[in-house]
């Protein structure tokens, strides 16, 4: 396990947001999946530990805490939308004055990144979208798969269980993992938007319905071909929280417009194919990077 | 060390292929021999100096793969590319992209006609192209389709695919797709990485955009990214 360098802060629009970046050369920033206020499973910059140190040798690889996620703090007045992680993902790459970048999200991530670059054509270069069932059409299958876990919410045992049910081989989920996940659901502001999202009822009331309707407006976007930029979109074959088919169909959309299109697939893999194959995602990053150099 | 092994089947195909179909892809190129998918197979095997990556197209793919079943000390790697060979059919309907061809069979025109119609786009047909082709085509043997060649093709793909469900193919495996084959869909390469995603544990599938059944030719730059990071990471 690569670890991740040590962390930064910087002022993104008022919110103290949290940073890991290693390297030089063209901007490579990682968005991960996830959301605020989720009780049984928390991301953060860790996802994408064995991407920046082994990237970093061929680009300057950044990975951020999203708003209200990993250590960045959370949304202003009480704003729990994806819209917000957007705009903060927006504001980050200007508080960071990077330009030319290359966008990697995977899952809720996935669809940030292509937000960010729908509305960023001046500072998005290229955008790699990993097994995003958030930005794909068609048939979510979180709630089938990882419905009601049978530890509870917020202890090792769930979080073990949440994400090797997200994975192909349960091996991949490390206690090291784990960890990074546990610290993350301990922080007072993470319980906090726990609280929001759960108690105050701000998943349902305001948080899924506006990404529904965002989610809407994505997808035509994309159908309008205003992407306007190389993209490549890689899947785990055997996610079965965003099957593969969903990848196909995300594919055949952004392929219809620009000619730089790829589409990856990385067999026994679930969700996370960039923890479960680092080795082989990163080759492809680092072609996919020298191709566009 | 990459091996290029060309598809079609002499006198058959259309566009008479070879090793010139690769263009300046890097690595040794064979010609095949014999009129069936075991003495094709032969032929290829007969070059191999050492442990190789084999790269097949179409009716190339299959024969890469034969050779990963029974030679896996010999192959560090297989990548099909479009290889419409081995890919699942089932009850399917037939193909039209090759109705109706000018005369004369194998001329220049007729050789410009078969790869337009395989081709997303035809900037890759050039003159250098088309006399290769032509060449090639003059020099093609006669091969006994219907009688030798059909049931040795239908033979291999049974044993391929009893492999894929068995034991497995020993070997790394990927397959590669033009978005826009006109002779199978990119489903259809979907299907035979799902064949052998069953039992190889590194295997990848790979889709390359405004390309048809030779994106190799179409999109030169990108195959070769795929091609190499694949590599790269065995």
């Amino acid at each position: 396990m690569a670890k991740l360098p040590e962390g930064r802060w910087i002022d993104v629009d008022g919110l103290r947001t949290r940073y890991h970046e290693a390297g030089k050369g063209e901007p490579v920033v990682f968005l991960y999946g996830g959301n605020f206020g989720t009780g049984d499973s928390a991301s953060s910059a860790y996802t994408w530990n064995n991407q920046i140190a082994p990237l970093s040798e061929r680009c300057r690889a950044i990975v951020f805490d999203k708003a209200g996620q990993g250590e960045t703090d959370n949304p202003k007045d009480d704003d729990y939308t994806m819209a917000a992680v957007v705009r903060h993902a927006s504001a980050f790459l200007r508080a960071m004055k990077l330009e030319g970048v290359h966008l990697v999200g995977h899952s809720r991530g996935g669809y940030a990144a292509t937000r960010v670059a729908l509305e960023n054509h001046d500072r998005v270069k290229s955008l790699t979208v990993v097994n995003s069932g958030t930005l794909s059409p068609g048939v979510g299958t979180n709630e089938v798969v990882l419905a009601r876990p049978p530890y509870p919410a917020g202890t090792r045992e769930c979080v073990r269980w949440v994400y090797q049910n997200y994975s192909f081989n349960p091996d991949v989920v490390t206690d090291e993992w784990v960890d990074a996940v546990m610290h993350t659901l301990s922080l007072p502001k993470y319980q906090e938007s726990v609280r929001k999202m759960g108690a105050e009822k701000l998943g349902t009331k305001l948080f899924l319905p506006e990404l529904a309707r965002e989610k809407r407006e994505t997808l035509q976007w994309i159908n309008e071909g205003r992407l306007q930029r190389p993209v490549q979109v890689v899947w785990g074959f055997d996610d079965r929280t965003a099957v593969i088919d969903r990848g196909v169909e995300l594919y055949n959309m952004f392929s219809r417009h620009e000619r730089r299109a790829l589409f990856h697939v990385i067999n026994q893999s679930g969700h996370f194919p960039f923890r479960e194959h680092p080795e082989r995602f990163n080759a492809l990053m680092r072609r996919w990077l020298e191709s566009l150099a | 060390m990459k091996i290029f092994i060309h598809g079609g089947v002499p006198g058959v195909t259309p566009y008479a292929s070879g090793p010139h179909i690769w263009g300046d892809q890097d690595g040794e190129k064979v010609t095949l021999a014999g009129g069936t998918v075991e003495a094709m197979t032969d032929s290829v095997r007969k070059v191999i100096k050492g442990k190789c990556h084999l790269v097949g197209h179409d009716l190339g793919g299959l024969i890469a793969f034969n050779l990963a079943i029974e030679a896996p000390q010999l192959v560090s790697g297989v990548t099909a590319v479009a290889s419409v060979a081995v890919a699942p059919t089932g009850d399917g309907v037939p193909d039209v992209t090759f109705a109706h061809p000018p005369k004369p069979l194998f001329g220049r025109e007729s050789q410009r006609w078969a790869l337009e119609r395989v081709s997303y786009s035809h900037h890759h047909i050039d003159d250098a192209l088309l006399d290769a082709c032509v060449a090639a085509a003059a020099r093609r043997p006669v091969v006994s389709y219907a009688d030798e060649f059909v049931p040795s093709l239908v033979k291999a793909k049974s044993r391929f695919y009893e492999v894929c469900r068995g034991e497995g193919v020993k070997v790394p495996c990927q397959v590669i797709w033009g978005s826009h084959d006109p002779l199978s869909t990119f489903d259809h390469g979907l299907w035979l990485f799902r064949g052998l995603a069953q039992k190889q544990r590194v295997s990848q599938f790979h889709v390359i955009n405004r390309a048809g059944a030779l994106p190799f030719r179409e999109e030169p730059a990108a195959f070769r990214q795929v091609l190499e990071s694949f590599a790269d990471a065995l």
